[in-house]
């Protein structure tokens, strides 16, 4: 190889050149735009009430998604108690939005207060869930596969009976019983005066938390920290070899993902129009199982498949409820009893996963992107010619190249 | 001044004592071969230097200091790389994204500005890129750089194996079994290729090897272990008329005839 090509491959370096300032600053601005102007025009855009839940909960079941896959897609940890840390979330932004909204003092939801309340219960929300993705990741260092499995359910599980069978009637004494009491038991959490929690999460909110969480999945993956995820994923112990701390990397990982999932939760529970009171039930295992669904049909580690497997589960989900509008699908339930339409959407979702897997076992898009620009066309893919063996090189440390290039391609 | 210094290095799994109070020095610069037959403990050295194994006693001293008390990350930060018997590839990444997983501890910029695409992560990953290709294209692999590696031929595996590892800018490289499949053209080459790395980049290089014709063509100083003890010690010529290392690879015989056989031995050992 002569000096010349080895210039060529130094220009051609495929590190994105750093966007001009200006080009920044206006595609955040039309973003910006576009999540305003959708605060404004989604009742026109989309009329339909039932419809517009299932948009704003598709996207909020995308950022769930997109959280998980840092874990389970890039990481290579398997984590199946998501729906724990989307609880931790829901819970703590409803108390901190519940607060706020009391404290403000307007009986409305009012898109200008909401400035004041959704970045308090997004922090708060992050933070709470992030201390306990911490905990929760600890043990990643020790366990690996199944073993890693049982306790993130177990976490997520633990975290929901607590909440779920709390004594909420009668004498509660100490804090921690009194806490519980406070966050309703089996009934749910509907803010400090049991009227609600405030749903100050309209479509800015949500498809504006989509958005940033895009964006940083995204850069999260391609940086050299998702690089070092996804070469730990590969092989732990070469990872280390190579000066890349496994503890750090599986740990953040676990944090991010936590955080993700607090403020996908803190959507849940402020969505407008969305249910009022935040309940044990919508974390259980269902929910976490959803999620890993979301992620493996969407194909391990793709950002492109944890945005449709986010909305694809949801609307599948949803449309098989949507069935029992329809006369014919009443009539069939009244002459059949026994059949149970949740129970059916066990059965297609288990039918459609068992399909995708059989036929596409990487999932919809593997571990590839929607719109990943092509390595330049430096490397041409062709197989590279034919080098006859020359077995007589000699070591000549003046030879820039040395003994390596010209080997037989064997 | 010696590049690596073990003393009285013990560990025992179970009941087994799989190295057993071995001590060498390995001097700056070497070619050190560590030989020896199946299960002598020759890997296991190599895990307790690279700190995947802690010894169960004795030292590991490296730039005057412990390596034994150190995690693996650390020790591969300051400057001991290695290649696995088996290779250990990231398998779904590019043959470039294998090279520059191994500069992430490198990197100056963190993650917030990855999240904020600040200046200084184009400017770090640039400068990366570029020192990555230029390895690669040392090692003859850039034209193969968006490859997934598990798609390169075995040949070329193992040469992104040492790239890999030549990425941290090691002190000390450890190969472990580079030889391994190869045939004797290949393996002729290899020997080339060691010494020249050696004097290319400055560093020491450690060789767990079974292909003697390799080990007693590279090699400046030998260590033999046998069942995780000290057998020999010494150079190629002094090891290949020792008699107990040639009684620990052919059991007991009269050195000449174990003289002519060792070579083809060790090619069945393989």
């Amino acid at each position: 190889m002569s000096p010349s090509t080895l210039g060529d491959a130094a220009r051609s370096s495929r590190a994105t050149s750093p966007n001009p300032l200006l080009r920044r600053i206006l595609v955040t601005l039309a973003l910006l735009g576009a999540v305003v102007g959708l605060e404004f025009a989604f009742d026109t855009l989309v009329p339909d009430a039932a419809l517009q839940q299932l948009v704003l909960f598709a996207l909020v079941n995308v950022v769930v998604a997109l959280s998980l896959n840092v874990i389970n897609g890039m990481a290579g940890q398997f984590s199946i108690g998501h729906a724990g840390f989307v609880g931790i979330g829901a819970y703590t932004a409803a108390i901190v939005a519940g607060h706020i909204h009391k404290a403000l003092g307007a009986d409305d939801i009012l898109f200008s207060n909401s400035f004041i309340v959704m970045p308090a219960a997004i922090l708060a929300a992050g933070a709470v869930a992030a201390i306990f993705g911490f905990v929760v990741g600890l043990p990643s260092l020790r366990l690996r596969g199944d073993y890693l499995a049982i306790v993130t359910l177990g976490f997520a599980e633990i975290f929901r009976l607590v909440i779920a069978t709390a004594q909420t009637g009668g004498d509660v004494e100490g804090p921690v019983a009194q806490f519980l009491a406070y966050l309703g038991g089996q009934n749910g959490y509907a803010g400090p005066d049991r009227n609600g929690v405030p749903q100050y999460a309209g479509p800015f909110w949500i498809f504006g938390a989509a958005v940033v969480a895009v964006i940083i999945a995204w850069r999260l993956k391609f940086s050299g920290w998702g690089r070092a995820l996804r070469a730990l994923r590969e092989d732990e112990i070469a990872t280390a070899s190579v000066g890349v701390d496994p503890t750090r990397y599986k740990v953040t990982s676990f944090v991010i993902a936590a955080t993700g999932a607090g403020i996908a939760g803190a959507m849940l529970a402020s969505m407008r129009n969305g249910n009022p009171t935040v309940q044990p039930d919508q974390f259980t295992f269902a929910y976490s199982f959803d999620a890993i669904t979301m992620v493996i049909l969407g194909g391990s580690g793709s950002v492109s498949g944890a945005i449709v497997g986010g909305v694809f589960v949801t609307f599948t989900v949803k449309m098989i409820e949507q069935l029992q509008r329809f006369e014919s699908v009443q009539a069939l339930q009244a002459a059949y009893p026994a059949l149970d339409l949740n129970a059916l959407r066990m059965v297609v979702y288990a039918s459609v996963l068992i399909g995708l897997m059989i036929l596409r076992p990487e999932g919809i898009f593997g571990e590839r992107e929607l719109f990943r620009r092509k390595p330049r066309q430096r490397v041409s893919h062709a197989p590279p010619e034919p080098v006859p063996a020359r077995t007589e090189v000699e070591a000549n440390p003046e030879n820039e190249t040395g003994p390596f290039t010209g080997k037989a391609d064997k | 001044m010696s590049a690596l210094d073990l003393q009285g290095v013990t560990k025992t799994f179970g009941g087994l004592r799989a190295v057993g109070g071995v001590t060498f020095k390995v001097p700056e610069r070497s070619i050190f071969g560590l030989i020896g037959p199946n299960g002598a403990g020759k890997t296991t050295v190599f895990n307790l230097v690279t700190g995947v194994y802690k010894p169960d006693s004795g030292s590991i001293r490296f730039a005057g200091e412990e390596l034994s008390l150190l995690k693996p990350a650390q020790i591969a930060r300051r400057g001991v790389a290695r290649t696995f018997q088996n290779i250990r590839l990231f398998g779904q990444l590019t043959v470039l994204e294998n090279v520059l997983v191994a500069c992430e501890n490198r990197r100056r910029s963190g993650l917030l500005s990855a999240l904020l695409r600040s200046p200084s992560f184009f400017r770090d990953e640039a400068e990366m890129q570029r020192r990555a290709i230029e390895l690669l294209a040392i090692f003859d692999l850039d034209k193969l750089a968006d490859e997934t590696s598990t798609s390169l031929s075995y040949g070329n595996q193992r040469r992104l194996e040492i790239a890999r590892a030549m990425m941290l800018e090691p002190k000390i490289l450890l190969l472990d079994e580079p030889a391994a499949g190869m045939n004797y053209g290949e393996a002729e080459g290899l020997k080339k290729q060691i010494r020249w790395l050696r004097d290319r980049f400055d560093l020491t290089v450690i060789l767990v090897e079974h292909n003697m014709q390799v080990v007693m063509g590279v090699c400046e100083e030998i260590h033999v272990l046998d069942h995780g003890e000290t057998i020999a010690h010494g150079t190629p010529e002094e090891v290949r008329k020792n008699p107990k290392v040639l009684a620990a690879y052919l059991g007991e015989e009269t050195p000449d005839e174990a003289a002519s056989a060792a070579p083809a031995e060790e090619e069945a050992a393989t």
